[in-house]
């Protein structure tokens, strides 16, 4: 435990002492608040588009860091040979996979954090402040996506380059996020040998597109259920723990 | 004495493409408790691939190696170790004082004693005035210092120390010999490797030279001199040996 903690407190501590955050940070305010602003024109129900900007933001700029800072651990510890002294002490492969996992976990929850705070800013100032279940959930479901991510973006650069493993994160989340609804009619309209492909290709494919409560916030609509918060929770654990054994895996064969 | 280090017909082939590279053809050696040893040869021969299999990095299929009695594979052991890379290079966003508790963490070492160990360490390496400054500002002259230090938060029985004097001016070499000197005084034992054979005959008690992957000479400078130790030094010795090689 005191491993992983020691390995945690230092990728925070590359996070905050980097620039990337504080860049994204300092843009965000300044592109809702441009887009608020745009409200004084007499525009009708205009606060909702900040809202749902500002969200938008907050999500995508999280998963862009939350891809970059993980995706970077493994390659940047093995191209600069940190690793080296790192197996050298007390710690196995799989401990070091499981330590930047958290890492970069830890990391990404601090900058989405960040970054749900002014968007939380621009929704209370920006229109009507509506029922705040759909907020809370909408951070949970933000940590938990932060975990699929980083996941899938240390897995990745268990076997490839730094910028193919961050390539990949962000094609297998965008297309998650935007064809994720075709993969599933495809799945439920085809018969056959390819019920059973796009089946295959449905289930073992992350669904990021889970997370996304948006529509639930800018239209005040209902919370989630208890039942799917639950369900959500237990997909990305398993999904995540799957990932990150797997990733562990490959590390502890690796040559080095 | 007990045996600190043994290893026992080691040998390790890789594969690139369809030909095979055979490393390690064979080395036996021990270190037994208290001694400093010096590992030389020249570059390729496979000295870092031996420190490799000694760390648990490369895994010792064959049981060929055994670190303070127990096989280097298993990461518990490793708490007993401590290990100086031949490139000091450390995550630049940290200070000293943050890598070597970081490092001390990973030990398991106390927490108290981890703020003790790291303001010696740190003042017996001469960075005390650096201390909280970020690593990337540093010099590979400071950064071999800061890589010293970190082998030694554990407070090992056992160190393996890569080109230790690499990238170092002469005072911090000096300063350097005197460390393992003390560390020998200590009890502890030491396992270097280097290119600057002047430095291993000042400090190592035995000497093993590798070449192309096996052991081709061991001993005391003066056993390995023959007896003659004036007029021949090591550098003269060791480029006789490995032009006897070629």
């Amino acid at each position: 435990m005191r491993q992983i903690s020691a390995m945690i407190r230092v990728t925070v501590k590359e996070l905050l002492r980097k620039k990337d955050f504080y860049v994204i940070l300092f843009l965000m305010p300044v592109f809702l608040g441009f887009m608020a602003s745009q409200s004084f024109f007499g525009v009708e129900d205009s606060y909702r588009y900040v809202i749902d900007m500002g969200y938008s933001l907050a999500i995508f700029f999280s998963v862009v860091l939350a891809v970059i800072i993980s995706a970077r651990q493994m390659p940047s510890e093995l191209e600069s040979k940190t690793i080296y002294p790192l197996l050298a002490k007390p710690i196995s492969r799989r401990m070091v996979i499981v330590s930047k996992f958290f890492g970069g976990l830890f990391a990404s929850i601090v900058s989405f954090s960040a970054f749900y705070a002014v968007f939380i800013f621009f929704y209370v100032v920006s229109g009507p402040v509506g029922n705040y279940l759909p907020l809370v959930q909408s951070y949970i479901l933000g940590v938990l996506l932060m975990a699929l991510v980083c996941s899938l973006s240390v897995f990745l650069t268990t076997f490839l380059t730094l910028s193919a493993g961050v390539t990949l994160a962000f094609i297998f989340y965008a297309t998650s996020v935007n064809l994720s609804s075709q993969f599933r009619d495809l799945y439920v309209f085809s018969k056959g040998a390819w019920a059973v492909v796009y089946g295959v290709l449905y289930y073992i494919f992350p669904h990021f597109e889970f997370y996304d409560v948006r529509s639930r916030i800018v239209h005040a609509w209902e919370p989630l259920t208890l039942v799917l918060m639950c369900s959500i929770t237990l997909y990305t654990f398993l999904f995540s723990a799957f990932l990150v054994t797997l990733s562990g895996e490959i590390f502890r064969r690796r040559g080095l | 004495m007990g045996s600190i280090l043994a290893i026992n017909d080691l040998r390790y082939s890789y594969s690139a493409g369809k030909r095979r590279y055979e490393v390690l053809r064979g080395i036996t050696l021990e270190v037994k408790k208290g001694e400093v040893f010096g590992f030389i040869g020249p570059n390729g021969a496979g000295k870092t691939t031996t420190i490799k299999h000694i760390l648990g990095i490369i895994p010792d299929k064959n049981k060929s190696v055994s670190v303070l009695g127990f096989s280097p594979s298993q990461s518990s052991s490793r708490t007993r170790i401590g290990y100086m890379p031949e490139n000091a290079v450390y995550y630049g966003f940290l200070s000293p004082v943050e890598l070597l508790e970081m490092y001390g963490e990973i030990c398991s070492v106390d927490r108290s004693l981890i703020r003790e160990r790291t303001r010696k360490l740190i003042d017996m390496v001469g960075l005390s005035r650096q201390a909280n400054k970020p690593l990337n500002t540093f010099s590979k002259g400071m950064m071999q210092k800061v890589s010293f230090a970190q082998a030694l938060i554990n407070d090992p029985e056992f160190l393996v120390l890569d080109e230790p004097t690499g990238g170092l001016d002469p005072i911090a070499r000096k300063n350097m010999r005197k460390v393992i000197s003390d560390l020998r005084a200590a009890g502890k034992t030491v396992f270097f490797s280097s290119h600057e054979l002047s430095e291993v005959e000042l400090v190592a008690d035995r000497i093993g030279v590798i070449d192309k992957g096996k052991i081709v000479a061991m001993g005391n400078v003066a056993e390995l001199l023959g007896g003659k130790l004036t007029g021949q030094t090591l550098e003269n010795y060791f480029l006789q040996l490995i032009g006897e090689q070629e």
